[in-house]
């Protein structure tokens, strides 16, 4: 409050557009507004001009961009030195700020390591009370490495088998991963076999989770020979869990809503739908069932978050997760964002 | 009054004439700062947290709903001042009907009486040249809103220097079913039927059946005239739509106005639905002719987007998730975003550039 640069009896006046417990009249407000409108570049004429009431005044205060009844040389000077200052202050504080941030994730991944050991992940996950059920990431597919080591495809690849295993470790049934281009997409045999290597290094190959591969508009990818469960050598049986993976791209999501809007129209002038069968149950049953449905947390590696055209529909309620100024695909990022996940609240509305 | 509880003294020093002053003269100084870099477009703010501040600070949830208000008005100011086209609010979610009664009757009044302020100071609101634009799905809200509403867009819908659209009552579902439906509705409207007969003095279907009717009249001379009784009134009544039925029925041998309505219905003109891209839909959403949403900032340290804006931010957005809550907000915390924001996008145009320029080694 103190710091509006506005005075007690200003304050109040705005509040309850009342001074000296006298209601105000139009004209008096317009006097009291006087001092904090920027001046008319264009039409002075007006002085009586009503001014804003006492609890809009800002209203129509910031309506505006109104310039400055002259932008002297002099004003203009000290903007620009002022902005250089800020930029450079600021730069300086965002690079050591990312430093320092880095470095501690570091020391925290060295620090909490999987081990590639499902037992450990299970264990950081132990305290979390709510896990997802559908979990989702956005990853880059990136030409050049900047020191990271995960360029191109083959990066790309790793990463989806590292998160897919940290996923079914933690035992979430679910796992959508977004990159824009889609390159994943014409590799599904290739990444199955990749992501079952990996499983098998996490789990061994008796534990190994199966395993499907899908991605929308595709029949999904589970080969045969990976039954859901199977006898042990003692005779139990125990079902494996069992992890799907589902390859979202950009496509999936301005332009499978436009294509969906191609189909209704072509039904409509058939006459096969009518308008008021269009509504928000149909569109999502729709997207639902063709794309994907609503994921409760979504994790970002990059260092802000930029959705990068993830399916919009989608992220109506989902909980978005960075780590702000990390770069990269790490399991800290992934722990840190089941943990906040589990203390979220979950509030439509309210 | 309710405000936050500061200690006497600072608040005194706060509050006194020079202080605000100075104060106020430092607040100009930065927005001009930052108007010296690049400035976001469109801006969208989530205003989440009036009703823990409200429980923080032990006070009313409706009066924190109106320090919620008064923050953003302070926000707009700096966003108008520094040069930002489009502000666009989350005023109330078509879910937020779920609240209290007590609670969102409050909340109506305060939009009621804020439209209804504003609505007086028209003369104002044209110097500063901001719009005033509702978002949201109108047939929730009751009638007494809507004229308000109604009232506050007009006057100020002649202003083009800025906009403030307030979603109201609104969800991003909402809006994309809305836009889908009302682009289905675009495309399934035969062409033919926005050309009316009475636009051209004459009609191509008429021409059809007044050849027709001499080829008859060549024909059969005694039957003439039951023909030109039949056939003269289906075409009268259509107009320019019939244009097909009149060829074809001129060809076939038996004319019966209960079968050209049949094939009419059947090949109607319909538009390309082929032809809709992602800018069709786009111009369908409420935000149309915006600009590309730059920045979108939440309060109150949740990290979702809650239905908003969906479809307008998952591109390039910079989604900023703030720990504070709304009625704290101010220039002081919009200020980091503000230069975090611009140096970012000074490093992406560098990358950019640089990029272009390894392409072109």
């Amino acid at each position: 409050m103190a710091a509006i640069g506005i005075t007690k009896r200003e304050e109040l006046a705005f509040r309850r557009g009342v001074i000296n417990g006298k209601q105000l009249t139009a004209k008096e407000r317009e006097e009291l507004m006087k001092p904090f409108l920027p001046l008319e570049p264009i039409k002075t004429s007006a002085p009586s001009a009503l001014s804003q009431s006492p609890k809009s005044p800002k209203l129509t205060q910031r309506t505006t961009s109104a310039p400055k009844p002259k932008p002297t040389p002099i004003r203009t000077f000290l903007h620009i030195v002022l902005h250089t200052v800020i930029s450079f202050v600021f730069s300086i504080f965002f690079r050591f700020r990312r430093a320092w941030r880095l470095f501690s994730y570091k020391v925290r991944g060295v620090l909490r390591h999987h081990h590639h050991t499902p037992e450990w992940i299970v264990n950081d996950v132990k305290s979390v009370e709510q896990l997802p059920k559908h979990l989702s990431v956005i990853l880059e597919h990136r030409e050049d490495d900047e020191d990271q080591g995960n360029a191109g495809l083959e990066g790309l690849v790793q990463d989806v088998c590292e998160i897919a295993a940290w996923t079914a470790s933690a035992g979430i049934p679910l796992l959508s991963i977004y990159e824009r281009t889609g390159v994943l997409k014409n590799y599904v045999p290739a990444l199955h076999a990749a992501i079952q290597n990996n499983l098998e290094s996490y789990f061994g190959t008796r534990r190994r989770p199966t395993l499907t591969v899908k991605a929308p508009h595709t029949i999904s990818y589970s080969p045969p020979g990976t039954p859901s469960s199977e006898p042990t050598e003692n005779g139990s049986t125990t079902s494996r869990p069992h992890l799907t993976v589902l390859l979202l791209s950009e496509h999936d999501g301005r332009d499978t809503l436009v294509d969906l809007t191609v189909t209704l129209a072509t039904m409509a002038q058939k006459g096969d739908i009518r308008k008021e069968q269009i509504d928000m149950n149909l569109v999502n049953a729709e997207l639902s069932d063709y794309v994907s449905s609503e994921p409760d947390l979504l994790v970002l590696f990059s260092p802000t978050v930029v959705l990068k055209g993830y399916p919009p529909w989608q992220l109506r309620l989902t909980e978005i997760f960075h780590l702000p100024d990390n770069k990269g695909v790490n399991y800290q990022v992934f722990l840190k964002a089941l943990k906040k996940f589990g203390k979220a609240e979950f509030r439509v509305g309210k | 009054m309710t405000s936050l509880h500061e200690h006497g003294l600072s608040r005194w020093i706060a509050y006194s004439p020079p202080v605000a002053w100075t104060v106020r003269q430092l607040r100009e100084l930065l927005i001009g700062a930052i108007k010296q870099g690049p400035v976001p477009q469109h801006v969208a703010f989530v205003m989440d947290g009036n009703r823990r501040f409200a429980r923080e600070h032990h006070i009313e949830t409706v009066e924190g709903h109106n320090m919620g208000f008064e923050a953003l008005a302070r926000i707009l100011e700096v966003c108008y001042k520094a040069g930002v086209k489009v502000v666009t609010i989350y005023a109330f979610s078509i879910e937020n009907f779920k609240r209290s009664k007590h609670e969102v009757d409050a909340l109506m009044e305060l939009a009621k009486l804020k439209l209804g302020q504003l609505a007086e100071h028209g003369a104002l609101l044209d110097r500063y040249g901001a719009a005033i634009r509702i978002l949201g799905n109108r047939s929730l809200v009751k009638p007494d809103v809507i004229e308000a509403i109604d009232r506050a867009v007009a006057i100020t819908a002649n202003n083009k220097r800025a906009i403030l659209n307030v979603c109201f009552p609104y969800t991003s579902r909402d809006e994309i079913t809305t836009a889908i439906k009302s682009t289905v509705e675009q495309f399934s409207t035969p062409l033919d039927s926005l050309q009316t007969p009475s636009k051209r003095t004459f009609s191509e279907s008429h021409i059809t059946q007044q050849i027709r009717k001499q080829m008859l009249e060549e024909d059969t001379d005694g039957r003439s005239g039951a023909w030109e009784s039949r056939s003269a009134s289906p075409a009268s009544m259509k107009g320019a739509k019939s244009v097909e039925e009149g060829r074809s029925s001129s060809t076939s041998t038996t004319i019966n106005p209960s079968d050209k309505d049949e094939t009419h219905s059947a090949t109607p003109n319909y538009p390309d639905p082929e032809t809709i891209t992602a800018a069709t839909l786009n111009e369908h959403m409420l935000t149309a002719g915006a600009p590309p949403l730059d920045l979108l900032v939440r309060t109150s340290g949740v990290e979702r987007l809650s239905d908003f804006m969906l479809w307008q931010c998952h591109e390039n957005t910079s989604i900023v998730f703030l720990k504070c809550l709304w009625p704290e907000f101010d220039l002081w915390q919009f200020l980091p975003v503000l230069v975090e924001w611009q140096w970012q996008k000074k490093k992406l145009q560098e990358q950019q550039k640089s990029r272009a320029h390894s392409k072109a080694d």
